[in-house]
């Protein structure tokens, strides 16, 4: 091929850390996070469905809060903890939520399953026990054509009720904590 | 969830089995691991070495000639390296097939890419791979492609009109692409007779599937062992397989389709695509893997769309509230093109729903219009009828001054009249409907609602409860009832079983997996008709390579069909383990029994020999008895005696602002008969999923086209609301259980039947509780601004009549 010039695609340079390992990579401007994490690392439990926002397949754990990575650049992560579905079994074994998602059928296609745990996972660094219509709210932001909520709903409240300091698998760095709303438990 | 009574499972133990029962159990799915690890792997997980990337222009007209095509400055972006025109997939390509055709229909020239004129929004015309993803979309802006747009027509009644610009004009002389009609008696004679006829016209908004993974395809093709390997998202690898191999003029040893995790599908991933067929052209051309990841705004205007339609139903009663003739004359929206599997036939085949009636009349005007195609969604033409035979059923209980529930229960088809013929021949197998009725409405209190009276409440609100009785045709009749329609596949299923070496079974399906937890389900029965853990079996999904010839997961049919394939298997794998065993115990074959992970003596449970020896003794051939051959597996088919009906009633109970027209759902009860359940909480699953659904269909979502620039006003997650978590209100599920005398087990399917009655249901409580005001809704969805304008008296206007028309239209002389 030859002719045309592609425009020079600008690079950054990024640190961060994922899933507790440092990431040195000079990433494209314009790749988004959810791109990054699968395209570059290979990360592929983190899922694509609309690359608007909307449908919440691609959150992950920025820093101790639930973030929608395709609406994150790669280079915004720079110098920050990034934390995603990989993360979060324990060996060969599911850790407690993933149990409680498997017990309760919250999942069919599974599709949406990694947007769930990762959204509830930093809902429980805001130390709070939440009900089920705070969980209904919280997790509004993830979308699931399969099971109506009810078992994914269950499955997060049963997690809660069963380890009410959160995940006690993965605790945060102690300033990366949130604080739970009262007004919405 | 409640079971009311035990499944009796009385074909296929044999004495096979040992005391347990898997069948009918919750298991934990198979599944759940990988898909909670993040380590399924979907489409898009799939990424080959040396992998290349491909972005499609689309046509940004609803109708437009394609004049010229300069892919010059396109071609020469550094990093693009193949660019497809129409040109090329003329020459290199046969036009893209149809699964399910409608009967009596001429067949549409529809290319991977537009040939001189795009009849609909979204149509692929030009094709790029690049190094990457972003620099074949940078290529799609530097494509010179001039339209010239052409008078398009975008509502299904007004493409009908003699004055409609004609999307296929080389093989049709309007927009009706065919006509299907069907029924019995004298349904004109008896609306002559009747002491009361209601009627009415409903309008079925068009909505989306909207699986939470879009469509995708690897392609790679290895020139030398001429081997075309495609991963795809679908429903029907096998089927996948037949049509690229018609399309592509290739061979189908020459093709491996691979449908692994599949992120949802509800009908819309059943066949080929235009990109599927471009990305194999590009990866042939190439030599190198070609990668297709479909982005959500491609995925509004180039997958398929579902239910719109209008249909002019009519129901003859006498004074009693005997129905005495029911018919539906109907346009259905196909869309641009006949997609794979096309619009839906069910709206005829159960126009009558629970209902019995002799004499009736249905017919179908399938209708070009220039919109994303029409495909199969969940449901596929049966919530659509529900809620026009619902909603009228409300009316007439209303004319004649009779209780809802009551006037239902007097016309339903009774268990004493099954199996019962309906008027399109439709067979229906067993059931209580009444009783699902009954429990229903004991539910929600309908002798307490009724006892009440209108009286608002003290915010001013009035309560209404609404019923919707429903019957589900599950599974197809028979391979020669497809035939009849032309479809391109059986009704039947298979499977293949092999044993290994560590003491396991490996189940072999062409039945992909997309949260129907078919490897689930597979592996209960295998292990309950085996004798074996479920946890020695594993079931291995999706894969062409690997599978025997099947049909697919779709129409609600994989159990019914499968369950039969499997059990058949699962018999003939233990007879030869039995033999085998019995041989190495030197003991008679009546007397072992497989339990668990071992053969043993009935009478003497010392004498035992393990799964994973007899396995190996029949893998290796070694120490095997006289006149056995060596190996130990087995395929089988089935094909059920006939379709499974499901059937069942749901309640709503609503609060209604008179002013505004707001209203909530307060109450909905859902009493469903799936026959014999495999796995009680996946079927509950199942259920609560398909309501889901079927709320967002009957309540928000709906994709708009303007009328006047043709285009799709809402095509994006931003402006195309399913429901959240918050969204939904509380189901309150309750089962019966019949079994089908028509499946293995009793079985009957269930995957759909939640889509069925939400719209119904809810509108029959709002106009239940609006009565005074004269309020009868009669389109989808049933928003606050569509209550409001119904109080208003603005409901739209009716327009021409649909009228039956005997022998004036095509029907293509296929009776249903």
């Amino acid at each position: 091929m030859s002719g045309l010039e592609a425009p020079e695609e600008l690079l950054v340079e990024t640190v961060t850390t994922v899933n507790g390992r440092v990431v040195r990579a000079n990433v494209p401007a314009r790749l988004h996070l959810a791109d990054f994490l699968r395209l570059h690392l290979g990360l592929t439990g983190t899922h694509i469905g609309c690359e608007q926002g909307a449908c919440g397949m691609c959150t992950v754990i920025v820093d101790g809060e639930a973030v929608k990575s395709c609406l994150m650049l790669a280079c915004q992560v720079d110098g920050r903890d990034v934390r995603t579905v990989e993360s979060l079994a324990e060996e060969d074994e599911l850790n407690t939520l993933q149990q409680a998602f498997k017990e309760e059928h919250a999942l069919q296609c599974g599709f949406c399953s990694p947007g769930f745990l990762m959204t509830a996972t930093a809902l429980a660094h805001q130390n709070c026990r939440p009900g089920p219509d705070r969980i209904r709210e919280e997790i509004a932001g993830v979308l699931c054509r399969c099971t109506g909520y009810d078992n994914v709903v269950a499955a997060i409240e049963r997690w809660f009720l069963e380890n009410p300091q959160g995940s006690p698998a993965d605790p945060l760095p102690a300033g990366h904590r949130g604080h739970c709303d009262p007004g919405l438990t | 969830m409640t079971i009311l009574e035990e499944p009796s499972i009385g074909a296929g133990r044999g004495d096979t089995g040992g005391p347990r029962r898997i069948i009918g159990t919750s298991q934990l799915r198979k599944e759940d691991d990988r898909l909670l690890r993040g380590d399924g792997r979907f489409t898009d997980d799939v990424e080959p070495a040396r992998v290349l990337y491909m972005a499609v222009a689309r046509c940004p007209y609803p109708h437009a000639r394609v004049a010229h095509v300069d892919t010059s400055a396109a071609a020469a972006l550094a990093g693009v390296e193949h660019v497809l025109t129409p040109t090329d997939v003329r020459r290199c390509t046969e036009p893209l097939t149809v699964l399910r055709p409608v009967p009596g229909a001429p067949r549409l020239p529809y290319y991977a890419l537009a040939q001189d004129v795009a009849t609909h929004e979204g149509q692929p015309v030009v094709s790029v791979v690049a190094n990457s993803r972003h620099v074949a979309e940078d290529a799609l802006e530097l494509l010179d492609i001039t339209y010239e747009p052409l008078p398009h027509v975008v509502d299904v009644l007004a493409a009908l009109e003699p004055d409609a610009p004609v999307l296929h004009p080389s093989v049709l002389d309007s927009n009706l692409l065919a006509a299907n009609s069907d029924g019995s008696g004298d349904p004109d004679s008896r609306f002559a007779q009747a002491d009361v006829v209601v009627e009415g016209r409903f309008r079925i908004n068009r909505v989306t599937a909207l699986p939470m993974e879009t469509r995708g395809v690897v392609a790679e093709w290895r020139p030398g062992a001429r081997e075309l390997t495609v991963h795809c998202s679908s429903q029907v690898p096998h089927l996948i397989r037949k049509e690229l191999a018609e399309i592509l003029r290739l061979g189908e040893s020459e093709i491996r389709a691979v449908a692994s995790d599949v992120g949802g599908g509800f009908g819309l991933k059943l066949g080929v695509f235009p990109e599927d067929v471009l990305a194999c052209l590009h990866s042939i051309a190439l030599r190198r893997p070609v990668k297709w990841s479909e982005d959500r705004g491609e995925h509004f205007r180039g997958s398929t769309h579902a239910r719109e339609s209008v249909h002019d139903y009519r129901i003859a009663a006498d004074a009693t509230g005997r129905i005495l003739a029911m018919t539906n004359v109907y346009a259905t929206d196909i869309g641009g093109w006949n997609s794979p599997f096309g619009s839906a036939q069910l709206s005829s085949v159960v126009f009558n729903g629970p209902y019995k009636v002799d004499d009736g009349y249905t017919e179908r005007r399938v209708t070009l219009t220039n919109k994303t195609p029409i495909g199969a969604y969940r449901g596929y033409g049966q919530p659509e009828v529900n809620f026009a035979y619902e909603r009228l059923m409300d009316q007439l209980a209303r004319r004649l001054n009779l209780d809802p529930v009551e006037l239902r229960a007097r016309n339903m088809v009774t268990s004493q009249d099954m199996p019962w013929r309906n008027p399109t021949g439709a067979v229906y197998d067993s059931g209580d409907y009444e009783r699902c009725l009954r429990m229903a409405a004991d539910a929600v209190d309908w002798a307490g609602h009724r006892a009440r009276g209108r009286a608002p409440r003290a915010d001013g609100r009035l309560v209404g409860i609404g019923f919707s009785s429903f019957v589900e045709r599950t599974g197809y009749a028979s391979a020669r009832f497809l035939a009849r329609r032309g479809s391109m596949f059986g009704a039947h299923e298979s499977v293949t079983l092999r044993a290994n070496r560590s003491g396991g079974i490996d189940v072999y399906t062409g039945v992909s997996t997309m949260g129907q937890s078919g490897e689930t389900a597979f592996a209960q029965v295998v292990a309950d008709v085996f004798g074996t853990d479920y946890d020695a079996v594993r079931v291995h999904a999706g894969d062409t390579a690997t599978s025997p010839l099947n049909t697919g997961a779709f129409a609600s049919r994989t159990m019914i069909a499968a369950s039969g394939a499997l059990r058949a298997s699962a018999e003939q794998l233990a007879a030869k383990t039995r033999r085998i065993a019995a041989w190495r115990l030197d003991a008679s074959v009546d007397d072992v029994e497989i339990i668990g992970s071992a053969v043993r003596v009935r009478a003497d449970h010392s004498r035992a020999v393990p799964l994973a020896t007899v396995y190996t003794t029949a893998i290796t051939g070694q120490g095997m008895p006289p006149e056995e051959e060596p190996g130990l597996e087995a395929t089988a088919h089935f094909e059920p005696s006939d379709a499974a009906y499901s059937f069942g009633t749901a309640a709503a109970q609503v609060a209604v602002d008179p002013q505004t027209g707001e209203f909530d759902i307060e109450r909905f009860v859902m009493v469903h008969d799936g026959g014999t359940i495999v796995n009680p909480t996946v079927v509950d699953g199942q259920v609560r999923g398909g309501l889901a659904q079927g709320f967002g269909a009957a309540l928000a979502e709906e994709l708009r086209y303007d009328a006047d620039s043709g285009q799709l006003v809402n095509g994006s997650m931003m402006d195309y609301f399913v429901p959240t978590a918050a969204d939904l209100p509380r189901v309150e599920l309750r089962h019966t259980t019949v079994p089908s005398p028509v499946t293995p087990f009793g079985v009957r399917g269930v995957g759909e039947v939640g889509t069925i009655p939400p719209g119904a249901a809810v509108a029959n409580a709002v106009c239940d509780a609006l009565a005074d005001f004269g309020v009868e809704l009669s389109a989808l969805p049933i928003t606050p601004e569509a209550v409001w304008d119904a109080l208003a008296g603005q409901t739209a206007s009716r327009g021409t009549e649909l009228t039956p028309t005997p022998s004036g239209l095509p029907d293509g002389g296929i009776k249903y």
